[in-house]
């Protein structure tokens, strides 16, 4: 039961993990903490619900499922990844040089403004999401692992490695670290800062929406308010990794996880939520930067 | 804003004093949550009573004068109920019908007993409502510990289970439903898990997990659907393919389609009986059903309400507060319900709880006490 008990909390936690690395490439950019983020995780869910209906409307459902998902994704994380580029050029853009509260209030006011735009057009009941791999899996030993589980863990690894090689490898990705380091440095060697801060948050986005539509797929549950205990849980990964660091907020997603999932079932279920956020006390405590976060120096 | 606040005073102004001039008539209060989410059922609920006022009036009405039906909207708001309250005893009102939600009926039934009028709420549903030693405050419907003492007799008489795990979703209602169930079958049966989750949370495979590991025959769950339907979808995604029970919170269609009709196949569930298979209810049925639309899970509830404090005033011929509780206390009335009566806290004597199952995606009555 242990391995299964591991199984559920690495599944939830690659979850987390997809969200945290949105939370903290922002931060590591423009030491914003992006409040408006966890919405778009429920956007990306919901769309996923509609573009699911919209595809078996038409009856490419039934035709190809495989093809049906794959499209889906890709959609509603081009919908999710526009919708993170516009809320920066218009909410937090033309902030950047205000004090550094205002784009934070801002991001607040985004948030709300999301949710409530979801739940005017979209209603406040419990959306459904199609039941499409019903129950299926298999089973070794006892330990059930559901097709869905299997996925959630594979895309969330194949997304990670990925962004790993895009932040090291590629000209866009340095470009991304030297702005973290200083961003009128790296403006003065010839880097577009804007392009790079857009980028950013294109690509936070799009894991944002990646994590919501398998959240969707996996529990088949989505309303307007989801948004808001993922993001929080996706924020405390992130510190609890260190705040601006990518492999932090990987690891700290996977920790989140585990932690809920174990103390959750050898301690008690009742405080499920309150596991996570002690963990945090007690690392910040030890380590106020997070476990793989650096001290921050002055910049001069 | 403020003209707002201006024109609605000057407007209920207006209402009261055109109810006040017509002294010939008898008020009776109606209570719910007639916006919001829940407004499905405050309407179930205003068309319950409007029939029956309907009827009454069509006769005469009572002491020869027309019943007048206050609709007030509390949208299962507690602070908004006692508002709503104040404003119906201050209107008049010879005893009210209401409220729907427990959270609204406890808080309200403070300012009916201090005005000396009649309640009879037609759903709420937690026992502490009449525990607080008011005399004026009655209900139609069962209580939540009497749900779970059925729920307990249909696992202990009916499945003659050994073993079983109790779940709750750590709410006043849910918890109070699963304690009371836990009390009446730990006699017989091993509790072999005993835990609250977060309503709200999505993500049950945890404890579904360390379930499975201690091997019972049945999931027993207080609490309401959406976790309900959760709870069952990843039981049996994790292989765990034992029956799933719960009380009224559960009984939605919306539980079905989360768990997913495969998943929600053989559930039980404690409810009120199916209206349309009592037997007296059938001329209440169809003439609901030719006014209004299909009647919902507490039309009945409501339209037995208002009949039986119709009864009780025409009995104690005076609209008087105090009379009239007297009556409602010493009277057996019939209704669409059956017989119903009152004991001394204001509960009915009989309580009106059945198991209903989950058939090829539809809810329907299985087992009588």
């Amino acid at each position: 039961m242990f391995i299964q008990q591991l199984i559920n909390g690495i599944t939830v936690g690659g979850v987390y993990a997809l969200i945290a690395l949105g939370y903290t490439m922002v931060y590591g950019i423009l030491e914003l903490i992006n409040f408006a983020h966890g919405e778009i995780y429920m956007l990306g869910a919901y769309l996923g619900i509609i573009i699911l209906g919209f595809f078996t409307a038409v009856g490419l459902t039934s035709y190809s499922l495989p093809l049906a998902l794959i499209l889906t994704f890709v959609l509603s994380t081009i919908f999710c990844a526009s919708y993170g580029f516009t809320i920066e050029k218009v909410a937090y853009k033309p902030l950047r040089n205000a004090p550094r509260l205002s784009p934070l209030i801002s991001a607040i006011g985004v948030s709300i403004f999301l949710q409530n735009y979801v739940m005017l057009t979209q209603g406040a009941t419990d959306k459904v999401f199609p039941h499409v791999l019903e129950n299926e899996g298999f089973e070794i030993n006892g330990i059930r692992v559901t097709y869905i589980q299997l996925f959630i863990i594979a895309a969330s690894a194949v997304l990670m490695i990925f962004l790993h090689i895009f932040i090291t490898r590629t000209r866009m990705g340095k470009a991304m670290r030297a702005v973290a380091q200083d961003k009128v440095m790296a403006s003065l060697v010839g880097i577009n800062i804007d392009t790079v801060i857009s980028m950013t948050f294109v690509i936070g986005s799009g894991l944002a929406a990646v994590a919501g539509l398998m959240v969707a797929m996996y529990y088949g549950l989505v309303n307007y308010s989801i948004g808001y205990i993922a993001g929080i849980k996706a924020f405390t990964a992130a510190v609890l990794g260190g705040i601006g660091s990518i492999p932090g907020a990987m690891f700290g997603g996977i920790l989140l996880g585990l932690v809920e999932s174990l103390s959750a079932a050898y301690i008690s279920s009742e405080y499920k939520d309150a596991y996570a956020f002690i963990i945090l006390i007690i690392v910040l405590l030890i380590k106020p930067t997070g476990l793989f976060g650096k001290s921050h120096e002055e910049k001069v | 804003m403020e003209k707002l606040i201006l024109f609605s005073l000057v407007v209920s102004a207006l209402i009261f004093s055109g109810c006040q001039k017509k002294e010939d008539a008898i008020k009776i209060g109606v209570a719910g949550p007639m916006t919001g989410d829940q407004a499905k059922m405050g309407t179930d609920f205003k068309n319950g009573i409007t029939l029956a006022v309907e009827e009454w009036n069509s006769k005469g009405g009572v002491l020869g004068k027309k019943i007048i039906a206050l609709v007030e909207d509390d949208q299962h708001d507690p602070k908004q109920a006692v508002s709503v309250a104040n404003k119906l005893v201050n209107a008049g009102a010879a005893g009210v019908i209401g409220h729907f939600n427990s959270s609204c009926s406890i808080p309200a039934s403070d300012v009916y007993n201090r005005a000396g009028i009649p309640m009879i709420t037609p759903a709420s549903t937690n026992p502490q409502l009449t525990e607080k030693g008011y005399s004026g405050v009655f209900r139609v419907c069962g209580r939540d510990d009497q749900q779970g003492k059925v729920g307990a007799e249909f696992v202990i008489n009916n499945l003659k289970l050994k073993k079983i795990a109790v779940i709750h979703d750590k709410t006043t209602y849910g918890q109070g439903l699963a304690d009371e169930f836990k009390k009446f079958v730990k006699k017989n049966i091993d509790i072999v898990y005993y835990s609250g989750i977060i309503q709200g949370d999505k993500d049950f495979k945890t404890v579904l997990t360390s379930i499975k590991e201690k091997k019972p025959e049945l999931i027993y769950f207080g609490g309401i659907y959406p976790e309900a339907g959760l709870l069952v979808k990843q039981a049996r995604e994790l292989g765990l393919d034992i029956p799933f029970m719960s009380g009224d919170g559960t009984i939605d269609p919306k539980f079905i389609e989360i768990a997913g009709a495969k998943a929600a196949e053989g559930t039980y569930l404690t409810f009120s009986p199916d209206a349309k298979k009592i037997s007296t209810a059938k001329k209440f049925v169809e003439d609901y059903e030719k006014k209004f639309e299909e009647i919902g899970p507490y039309s009945i509830y409501a339209y037995d309400a208002t009949n039986i404090m119709l009864s009780a005033i025409k009995e104690a011929a005076t609209t008087n507060g105090k009379a009239v509780i007297e009556k409602l206390h010493s009277m057996e009335f019939g209704g669409a319900l059956g017989k119903i009566k009152f004991d001394k806290k204001g509960d009915v004597t009989v309580a009106p709880y059945v198991v209903w199952t989950t058939k090829d995606g539809k809810f329907e009555e299985f087992w009588k006490p």
